[in-house]
């Protein structure tokens, strides 16, 4: 593997969170300020950049608080759990200083479980779901990076693949109690909160294959987990803006009333339930396999989560999209909605036919000496 | 330079896919919703292309244009980390192109007769847009040469399966049948995606022909490992206990309900225990029990055929009796005989199930015949009338499915409960007005 090539992985990562985090901004860009996608897009290339272990989760730290800062308003609980996670960044930062990286690790993981939504962790995220999904959305973005950061920094040493079967049960359970969860929602909000909260159940239990040697994947699935729960986060905000909160026990048949918003609806959603062509499929298939060598319990409890969430999925799909149509003067996706939404699916959709583009140089480029 | 066998292929598996990614980016970015005219001519284009690359394989097989193709046709590896690989490796045999080419051709007479049949409906597009993915799926589990790839097809397959139950979606029913079939598909999936990696771990590689190696394994392993297989296989093919789809994917449409629940779909799971059959050699338990769980579908099948009052759904059990006999004959070992009982049966239901629209005029043109008592009701009339009912009520498949859930849904409720007080008492947020 060629220098050259290792050194793509932060940049192909940096792409995708970038992406992630100005496709909101373009598609409805009265909810966002040019100056606060600046800072962030420096945090971002920060944290995925440099070679101090330290720097780079402040630069996390400081994009955790710019997102706080935007959800404050309308999301308290939000912005206050990522303000701890920020804290925890800053924790990760001075314990990386002193040299105690199974301290770091610990609480690495915790400031991911805490922007990813893990149960019982998952009140700021289930909030940010609730009440500003394209926050969540944003957020997204930064997680991604923290997910890179921790990979790179924190999770090269013995203490780390001591934990690693741990975070795998933990994971597993967390996404399986999160499917059933999803399952029973009665609203869109509520089904994007159980998804994203069974997203990071498996980002966990990914980590902690990661912990025994399998970087690549474990970044794999925190990119198609973003771009999947990104997408669907900005389908629900242009629902959501044009009728209201949606509940699944009013008419449904938006469908035909919005066929696009619809079809990337169901794109995205499909997308994160592991749909053949997009990213999730591989990652989902590497993840069971690289599942399989720390536990095969774990394996089988992650594909029924997977299972459940993908039932209620198409519920989702089929409340609030089929059914008699439900007459709206609401416009179907703007030109802008549109051109990002396709612009993740692209990106979706290349990751799923040549995964080899991340994949090989983010499994290099981690799996070396951590800040090499 | 690529060579016949390669183009065929990559023709056979992405022409499809071709016609419903165009139709697909022109509802999400064109101006207006495309026409009709559009919709077929691109779905159709697509399934020539699949058509050629299936007779250009076919060509290669035969040996037309230089030495004779068969085997594992590589197209380098889809990915490849660590000591962990997933091969783009395509299976050129008899059996699978007898299968691509027997799908492409049906899926093509299936798309002009549609034109006609599905003129004006709201959901033509959609419907011809589904078809490409359909027709994709059926490709790539037809030639696919490693599990990875077959389950990509298999998912495929399953997608637009449910999405065409729920065609007419302004309909409750539709959407109801719908969910319920995709739910039996996805958990009966698990199987196969346990399998795969089950695969890989105790074969090192998930290749189907890695699968004639199965015999060194330890007897449970791979009897665990056919058990896996046949569950699969048993919910694609909608075998007990999981038949009660099958009469309500009727809802769809009547050209998706020929493609899928006549000749193709339908007749998936039998493909994959053909496929794997390596690995039923082995396991005479799984054998036995796919014997069992076929026959067992057969007699519960043809019961409800005798006594169900629309056409579509009695036709429904009729092929699911047959189904049921192919996958006995499979587990027996009479593989041939299976795949042409499989190949006939399929030709014969797609004329069938295209034909069922007609059948009230051709049943008021021919006349009622009246039948005599059966040999039950002359033996036991009582046990005649609870045969009938049992069988009119299709043992209350659904009934006692739901029953089995039950507990599981309850227990998603309790937590939900818990999980909105946990959030309730930790929120810092007013509540939302």
């Amino acid at each position: 593997m060629g220098g050259d090539t290792l050194q793509s992985a932060p940049w192909e990562t940096f792409v995708v969170c970038v992406l992630l985090l100005v496709a909101p901004a373009v598609a409805s860009p009265r909810h966002t300020r040019p100056w606060w996608v600046v800072a962030l897009v420096v945090t971002l290339g920060t944290a995925l950049f440099t070679a101090d272990g330290r720097l780079a989760y402040v630069a996390v730290a400081a994009g955790a608080v710019l997102h706080a800062w935007n959800a404050a308003p309308r999301s308290v609980t939000g912005a206050a759990v990522l303000s701890i996670s920020a804290a925890l960044s800053v924790a990760v930062a001075a314990a990386i200083g002193q040299g105690a990286l199974t301290v770091a690790f610990v609480i690495s993981c915790l400031a991911i479980a805490l922007r990813s939504g893990l149960l019982p962790a998952h009140v700021g995220a289930a909030s940010l779901c609730e009440r500003v999904p394209l926050v969540q959305t944003e957020q997204l973005s930064s997680m991604i990076a923290l997910v890179f950061v921790h990979l790179r920094f924190v999770d090269h040493h013995e203490g780390a693949a001591a934990l690693g079967p741990w975070l795998v049960a933990y994971g597993a359970g967390a996404a399986i109690v999160a499917a059933l969860l999803t399952i029973v929602q009665r609203d869109l909000r509520g089904f994007y909160r159980g998804t994203t909260s069974m997203h990071a159940g498996m980002l966990l239990a990914a980590l902690g294959t990661a912990s025994l040697g399998n970087f690549g994947a474990a970044l794999l699935v925190a990119v198609s987990m973003g771009l999947a729960l990104g997408g669907l986060g900005m389908m629900i905000t242009s629902l959501e803006e044009r009728v209201g909160a949606v509940g699944f026990a009013g008419p449904g048949g938006r469908g035909v009333t919005f066929p696009r918003l619809a079809v990337l609806f169901a794109f995205f959603g499909a997308a994160g339930v592991g749909m053949p062509g997009t990213s999730s499929f591989v990652a989902d298939d590497l993840l069971l396999h690289t599942l399989w060598m720390a536990s095969p319990t774990a394996t089988v409890t992650v594909i029924l989560s997977s299972a459940l969430v993908a039932v209620a999925t198409l519920i989702t799909i089929s409340k609030v999209f089929l059914g008699r149509a439900t007459p709206s003067l609401a416009p179907d996706l703007g030109i802008r909605e549109r051109l990002v939404a396709v612009a993740l699916v692209v990106l979706l959709v290349t990751l799923g036919v040549v995964p080899g583009i991340l994949l090989y140089p983010a499994d290099a480029f981690l799996s070396g000496v951590p800040g090499g | 330079m690529i060579d016949t066998v390669h183009l065929g292929l990559a023709l056979a598996i992405i022409g499809p896919i071709l016609g419903s990614l165009v139709v697909g980016l022109t509802i999400v970015l064109g101006d207006s919703y495309p026409k009709e005219s559009l919709a077929t001519r691109v779905v159709g284009a697509g399934l020539a292309l699949s058509i050629i690359g299936g007779l250009l394989v076919l060509a290669s097989l035969w040996g037309l244009w230089g030495a004779p193709v068969q085997g594992d046709v590589e197209f380098g590896d889809w990915l490849r980390i660590g000591d962990y690989v997933i091969p783009l490796v395509l299976l050129v045999d008899a059996l699978s192109v007898t299968i691509a080419l027997f799908a492409a051709v049906l899926t093509s007479l299936v798309v002009r007769f549609s034109r006609t049949y599905l003129h004006k409906e709201p959901g033509f597009v959609r419907f011809f847009g589904l078809l490409g993915v359909f027709a994709t799926g059926t490709q790539l589990v037809a030639f696919s040469g490693a599990l990875e790839l077959f389950f990509a097809g298999w998912e495929m397959i399953g997608i637009a399966s449910a999405l065409f139950i729920g065609y007419f979606h302004e309909r409750d029913e539709p959407i109801r049948s719908s969910i319920r079939a995709f739910s039996t598909y996805r958990f009966a999936d698990a199987g196969l995606l346990i399998a795969t990696v089950t695969t890989f771990e105790l074969l090192g590689s998930a290749r189907f022909s890695a699968l004639f190696t199965a015999n060194t394994l330890p007897a449970v392993e791979s009897t665990v490992l056919a058990l896996m297989f046949l569950l699969s296989a048993m919910g694609k093919s909608a075998q007990l206990p999981f038949s009660s789809w099958l009469p309500r994917a009727m809802e769809g449409p009547t050209p998706s309900s020929a493609l899928f629940y006549g000749a193709v779909s339908i007749h998936a799971g039998l493909f994959l225990l053909l496929r794997v059959w390596p690995i039923f050699a082995v396991s005479p338990v799984a054998r036995a029990a796919g014997v069992a769980v076929g026959l067992a579908t057969a007699i519960y099948a043809a019961s409800a055929a005798r006594v169900h009052s629309d056409a579509k759904g009695a036709l429904a059990h009729a092929t699911l009796t047959q189904v049921g006999l192919i996958l006995a004959e499979i587990c027996m070992g009479w593989t041939t005989l299976a795949l042409t009982h499989l190949v006939c049966h399929a030709m014969l239901r797609l004329g069938q199930f295209l034909k069922a629209p007609n059948t009230l005029h051709e049943t008021h043109r021919v006349g009622h015949h009246a039948y005599g008592p059966s040999w039950l009701e002359r033996v036991s009339p009582h046990l005649a009338a609870r045969v009938y009912a049992a069988s009119l009520h299709r043992l209350r498949l659904d009934d006692r499915i739901d029953a089995a859930f039950a507990p599981i849904l309850a227990l998603a409720k309790g937590l939900d409960s818990t999980d909105r007080w946990l959030r309730r008492v930790v929120s810092l947020d007013r509540p939302a007005s």
